[in-house]
């Protein structure tokens, strides 16, 4: 928007703050979000692959 | 303006503080403690009921440390669980809400800009908190000697069978009075402020307040209900037998909510104050209210997914629960995005570039800026295990094991006590007007924190996998050996030692440098001020403030979620239960089975038995 194509200056947001556009908090989330996707397939591993089967009684 | 006199002559009279979004304004060089100093010493001394528990509650928290694996045992095992049941309530009751009233004292005052009603009453509330968790303690305490005949080995969770002694509950329950009076005094005031200012939005620490305060309301009423009418007759040999599985429920209806309610005043200062440490603003006001109304509607209709395990509850309404709770992962993923955009502005406008550089430009000397980002980066971390923890299936994996200890020692232990932490060294000087001690100390012991915890939380973790048990003093058994994987039990126990170790030093640093602090002499200048939202209440619909709205709806859902398992419970067990103790309720229930047709037993036989051995009374 009101900054030229990609990196806003510090400037340009003191004057138009709805300008900001968080690209590096989507950054961000998007690593937490792969984070979060390799744990789970990890405990996949656990919960299926790692353990045998228990029997009670 | 009010009878009070709180609110100094010269500004007393305007009532025209300019209304930046996020509450009302600290004019020019003044502190909390200059505008309103009545409401200043209350928010200290709650502040300070907090540290003396959190002193407690954290040296209980290294015995237990070194205690459960084994490298130091100077204590006998049985006290082992005096000692857990005094670290569980001093640190989750009385540390954490005695901060929490104070951030919202503090925080209604501000955004109002307008002092308390009534100083009186806010010191009756305060004084009946006090009181009862005082007496609530020493009855745990007392547990330590045999010469008294009082105890309250029951641990935070307080449920039947086990009983704790009559003290224990008319303690909290004096202590829970005080918690409801100190939010009829934020509602006064509110009121107050809406009769000077009718048309005006609520500002937004004030809303968040107000909604967090009729969450509580909601999320006590079953647990006023489980002491008064089953908890506490039934210590006090008046009633003969509860229902366990009742109290249970009942336990863990207001144990959901009360998650959100520790974590609510962290969201309060991530949101309002962190944004401006950073010299960024709040990116989003209305998405800030959102957030807080989903808490106040989803927080306590999911409490069932701590009883996953529990044998007296349809798996169907355990399936309800679980669908809501993934539903509450929403408000707090809306949050990790607009705290993060808020700071990231901050960066951008002190000249960070690039997709990952901005984060350089942070002010990462200051110990409330990094450790309030540690403790939201640990809760992210958090964030992963909770999902484990909820899933009905997966749940069965770690169910009861240290794992879950290590969880919410990422959440509560981490995000919420160390947001504390970190926001008394920015919270403290504006309502004493007293310098921090050493700001350099207060960096090193957040960061000591989060290493601690990183090193303790990941080994509780690992061992839950291997099915080391949480709650149990000597979690060693002859005969059987847990597997070897992450570095096996030994390796694993001696990380959760010495990360305990690294925390319990963070402690005492944390406590040192507050007592430092009071020994400084009071001095002008410093005053901070709250930077306006980017996008600002003026953005937010106005049905956002309709608390009496969300409000009902909350009820309706709470009643929608508990009703048929609350009836179903007291149908198959009696409103006083077939007995304190668990295992003849097993009995009973196999009693029943043997008397119904074959295909009946082929279809419950699992869950009784499943539930009733595997599950246990944790
Ligand atoms: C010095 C810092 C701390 C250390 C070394 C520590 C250590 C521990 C350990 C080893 C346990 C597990 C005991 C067991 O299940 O057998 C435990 C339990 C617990 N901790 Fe901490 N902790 C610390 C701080 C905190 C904080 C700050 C909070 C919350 C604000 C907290 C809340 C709890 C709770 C609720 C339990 C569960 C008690 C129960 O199962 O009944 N801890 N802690
Ligand atoms: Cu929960």
């Amino acid at each position: 928007m009101g900054t030229t194509d990609g990196e806003q200056t510090a400037a340009g947001l003191l004057e138009d703050p709805k300008s900001f556009d968080p690209k590096g908090t989507l950054a961000l989330i998007l690593v937490y979000f792969c984070i979060l996707v390799t744990m789970w397939v990890y405990i996949y591993f656990v919960e299926f692959l790692g353990n045998d089967l228990i029997v009670v009684g | 303006m009010t009878a009070t006199a709180d609110a100094p002559a010269a500004t007393a009279d305007d009532g025209t503080a300019p209304d930046d979004g996020t509450g009302g304004s600290e004019p020019g060089t003044e502190t909390f403690y200059d505008r309103f100093p009545e409401a200043a010493r209350i928010v200290r001394a709650t502040f300070l009921g907090a540290f003396l528990a959190f002193a407690v509650g954290t040296t209980f928290g290294i015995i237990q440390t070194l205690h459960r694996t084994g490298i130091a045992r100077p204590f006998s095992s049985v006290d082992y669980y005096t000692f857990l049941t005094a670290h569980g309530v001093f640190l989750v009751l009385s540390f954490t809400i005695f901060f929490l009233v104070g951030v919202f004292t503090w925080a209604l005052v501000r955004s109002l800009d307008r002092p308390l009603v009534n100083t009186r009453f806010s010191w009756a509330w305060y004084g009946l908190m006090a009181t009862g968790m005082t007496l609530t303690g020493l009855t745990i305490l007392a547990g330590f000697t045999s010469a008294v005949d009082v105890s309250a080995d029951v641990l935070f969770t307080f449920y039947a069978p086990l009983q704790a002694h009559p003290l224990f509950y008319g303690g909290l329950a004096v202590f829970l009075v005080g918690t409801w009076l100190a939010g009829l005094d934020w509602w006064r005031t509110f009121l107050a402020w809406r009769r000077e200012h009718p048309d005006e939005r609520i500002p937004l620490q004030a809303f968040m307040v107000l909604t967090t305060t009729i969450m509580w309301y909601v999320a006590t009423s079953a647990l006023a209900i489980s002491v008064l009418f089953f908890l506490l007759p039934w210590s006090l040999g008046l009633i003969e037998t509860v229902n366990p599985t009742l109290t249970r429920t009942l336990f863990w209806f207001f144990g959901h909510p009360v998650v959100y309610f520790w974590l609510m005043p962290a969201y309060l200062l991530w949101y309002t104050v962190l944004p401006s440490i950073a010299g960024g603003r709040l990116f989003s006001d209305p998405l800030a209210r959102v957030v807080f109304v989903l808490f106040l509607l989803l927080s306590t209709p999911v409490g069932i997914h701590h009883q996953y395990l529990d044998p007296g509850i349809a798996e169907g309404f355990k399936f309800v629960a679980m669908t809501n709770t993934m539903f509450l992962l929403l408000p707090s993923l809306l949050t990790a995005f607009t705290v993060v955009a808020s700071v990231e502005y901050g960066a951008r406008v002190r000249g960070g570039t690039g997709l990952f550089g901005w984060l350089r430009t942070l002010p990462w000397r200051d110990p409330a800026f990094t450790g309030m980002m540690l403790a939201g980066l640990m809760f992210a971390a958090g964030g992963f295990s909770g999902m484990v923890n909820a899933g009905m299936n997966i749940n069965y994996l770690i169910h009861n094991t240290i794992w879950v200890t290590g969880h919410f020692h990422l959440t509560v232990g981490t995000a919420v006590a160390l947001t504390f932490m970190a926001a008394t060294y920015w919270l403290w000087p504006q309502i004493t007007n007293k310098p921090i001690y050493s700001r350099q100390i207060g960096l090193a012991q957040v960061v000591l924190w989060f290493a601690g915890m990183a090193l303790m939380s990941n080994a509780m973790h690992a061992q839950g996998l291997l099915g080391v048990p949480r709650r149990t003093a000597e979690p060693t058994y002859s005969g059987f050996e847990y597997g070897s994987a992450f570095g096996g039990y030994g390796e694993l126990n001696l990380q959760v030692a010495i990360g305990g170790t690294i925390l319990f030093a963070s402690a005492v640093l944390f406590l040192s440098n507050v007592v430092l602090t009071m020994g400084n002499s009071r001095t002008d200048g410093l005053a901070e001020t709250l930077a306006e939202p980017i996008s600002g209440s003026e953005d937010a619909p106005l049905v956002l403030d309709n608390i009496r709205l969300w409000g009902g709806i909350a009820v309706l859902l709470v009643l929608l979620a508990y009703a048929l398992p609350i009836v179903a419970i007291v149908q198959r067990g009696g409103l006083f239960g077939p007995g304190g103790e668990a295992y003849p309720m097993v009995l009973d229930a196999l009693a029943i089975l043997a008397e119904q047709a074959p295909d009946v037993l082929v279809e419950r036989m699992p869950d009784v038995l499943g539930g009733g051995w595997a599950g246990g009374w944790p």
